[in-house]
């Protein structure tokens, strides 16, 4: 069962430089935009911006408590999820596009393990995308709340745990993203359409169907996601978000697999 | 034991049928060219033994298990179907180490096919920026990794130059020779020829030649294109020939020799010598291969035909020949 071979396969494949660059880079990229802009938003008026798909500001006073520190992990969580999710659909489908699924197959018939060494492997890039994100946020956000005037005195009373569970919940919220990426580019081999139907979903066609569908809206993923990275929201609780969170995974990856054993490798 | 057994083993994709009830056997150990026009079914055959594709319908085994349990044999066998695929942003090496980390195998196995294809002094430098030679080369490297029982080769040579070519065909025959077993479809008719001992000729998912490779050349025509020292001795020449059961011809090359089970040199000069004509030139002629697969199988493109004759009725496959 130990899926030593299929992990270091990937992650062989993985490592490249481009890749790598993009998907670390993008998300520190992101990273420093969020923390920079962030403090300035929130402090501008008393009622906080407005929220929309894929976005959570934080209050001003949520931004001035001890949890302000890493604020920003939440608030980005959706552009932090796009770009994970557009790798995870980059790095499987183009196993089909350049036919490498034939040799992949060839040398290793029992395709669940090319699946599930997948997941592992791009679940482990996902943390270190995590710790980066971290990382930048934690760089960045005293400097840009002292430059917006926001009282970060509550900060120092941060607790360790408190940092990792934040940045526990953005790396559960970045491995549903990944997985959906992961599922729609299996489902159409194509990374184009992996990308803008799922972000395009989550971001735009979801805040449709919630209003259609009133509370069902809240265990949608757009709503799950948000939830899952804010560590729970009015609506949804965190415990919530994490139950139907795996429940995605778990029924993404189950389609991801019938489709991938079943089907005939053409490519 | 075959290396691989097919028997009425089908494939239909929708109206058409790739393979159509191929029941053939090909042996351990030696080489076999597998050719066929373009579309006749050999790259889908091939992804059928790889378990990359499910048969409509019969079955088959490779290494003696059925290709419904690829697991149980392919880390026996290595294989190079259509063009070579690999990330081109890795190294030649980083991507044949993610194979070999795939199948279990130590680093050092990739150092040794790299060797053999001769990329070693590549092996750092992006697949993008590979000929398509040196790419082809890199897909038989990735076919060798596993030290195979059996190898399985669509169109190796694709893209190299003659000295490649030479190499490869070296390299297959050693392989052969080794007691593996190496099925390589080519449309390179020459190197087929070359390079394999038996045939399996398809067409349009039909079967129309199983056997040695002599057996089909055999098939061809062979004439004799003789000049008598005297012009003024054709004519006898002519009737002496034709005494001894050949068909002459005038040509402006002289004349012309053939008979129904092929026409040997050596039996013209002695018939024309017994006639009392003394030759000035024998020059014997063999059908090429390509001559007799373009009869075999037609001389159209195979795509193009199968279009034209798109709602025929499924032919009949040709009786097997005799080994």
């Amino acid at each position: 069962m130990m899926l030593v071979d299929e992990v270091r396969s990937e992650f062989t494949r993985s490592r490249r430089r481009g890749v790598l660059i993009g998907w670390l880079g993008l998300t520190a990229v992101f990273a420093a935009l969020v923390g920079t802009l962030l403090p300035g938003i929130v402090a501008d008026g008393p009622g906080g911006p407005a929220t929309g798909p894929g976005v959570s500001f934080p209050s001003l006073t949520q931004l001035q408590g001890s949890d302000g520190l890493t604020a920003g992990l939440s608030t980005g969580a959706a552009m932090f999820g796009v770009i994970t999710l557009a790798f995870w659909a980059v790095l499987t489908a183009s196993d089909h596009s350049t036919g490498l699924i034939r040799l992949l197959a060839s040398a290793q018939p029992r395709r669940w393990r090319l699946l599930v060494g997948k997941v592992l492997a791009l679940t482990v890039w996902t943390a270190v995308a995590t710790v980066v994100a971290l990382v930048v946020t934690l760089g960045i956000a005293p400097a840009a709340a002292s430059s917006a005037g926001v009282d970060t005195s509550a900060w120092s009373s941060a607790t360790p745990g408190a940092v990792v569970t934040a940045a526990g919940d953005l790396f559960l919220t970045l491995l549903v993203w990944g997985v959906i990426g992961l599922v729609l580019a299996t489902l159409t081999r194509s990374a184009a359409i992996a990308v803008s139907v799922g972000a395009g979903y989550v971001l735009v066609v979801e805040g449709v169907l919630s209003s259609a569908l009133g509370s069902l809206g809240d265990h949608l993923p757009g709503a799950t996601l948000t939830a899952l990275a804010a560590g729970g929201t009015a609506t949804v609780t965190h415990a919530t978000a994490l139950l139907s969170g795996a429940a995605y995974v778990v029924v993404g990856l189950g389609a991801a697999l019938v489709v991938l054993t079943r089907r005939d490798i053409t490519d | 034991m075959p290396a691989i057994t097919l028997d009425a083993l089908t494939r239909r994709f929708g109206e058409r049928t790739a393979v159509n009830a191929l029941t053939v056997d090909v042996p351990q150990g030696g080489v076999v060219g597998l050719v066929g026009p373009n579309g006749s079914g050999k790259s889908t055959l091939l992804r059928m033994l790889l378990g990359l594709v499910r048969p409509t319908s019969g079955q088959a085994t490779v290494l003696g298990h059925p290709i419904s349990a690829p697991a149980r044999y392919l880390g026996r066998v290595g294989a190079l179907v259509e063009s070579p695929a690999f990330v081109p942003g890795l190294s030649a090496r980083a991507n044949l180490l993610s194979l070999a980390h795939l199948r279990g195998l130590p680093a050092r196995r990739v150092d040794e096919v790299l060797e053999t294809v001769g990329l070693t002094g590549r092996q750092r430098e992006p697949v993008k920026r590979f000929s398509l030679g040196m790419k082809q080369r890199l897909g038989i490297a990735a076919a060798l990794l596993p030290d195979p029982d059996l190898l399985l080769l669509d169109e190796p040579t694709n893209g190299l130059d003659p000295a490649g070519i030479v190499e490869v065909r070296r390299l297959l025959r050693d392989l052969g020779s080794s007691g593996r077993t190496v099925l390589v479809s080519s449309h390179l008719l020459a190197e087929i020829e070359a390079a394999c001992d038996s045939l399996v000729v398809i067409r349009f998912g039909d079967l129309v030649y199983d056997g040695p490779t002599a057996g089909l050349l055999a098939r061809g025509t062979s004439h004799v294109d003789v000049l008598p020292e005297h012009e003024a001795d054709t004519a006898a020449l002519q009737a002496v020939l034709r005494a001894a059961g050949w068909d002459v011809a005038a040509t402006p090359a002289g004349v012309r020799v053939e008979g129904p089970d092929g026409v040997d040199g050596a039996a013209v000069n002695r018939a024309a010598a017994a006639g009392g004509v003394v030759l000035r030139s024998i020059v014997a002629t063999r059908d090429s291969l390509e001559h007799v697969f373009l009869a075999l199988t037609g001389s159209s493109d195979g795509e193009l035909a199968a279009a034209r004759t798109q709602a025929a009725p499924t032919t009949t496959p040709a009786p097997r020949s005799r080994r």
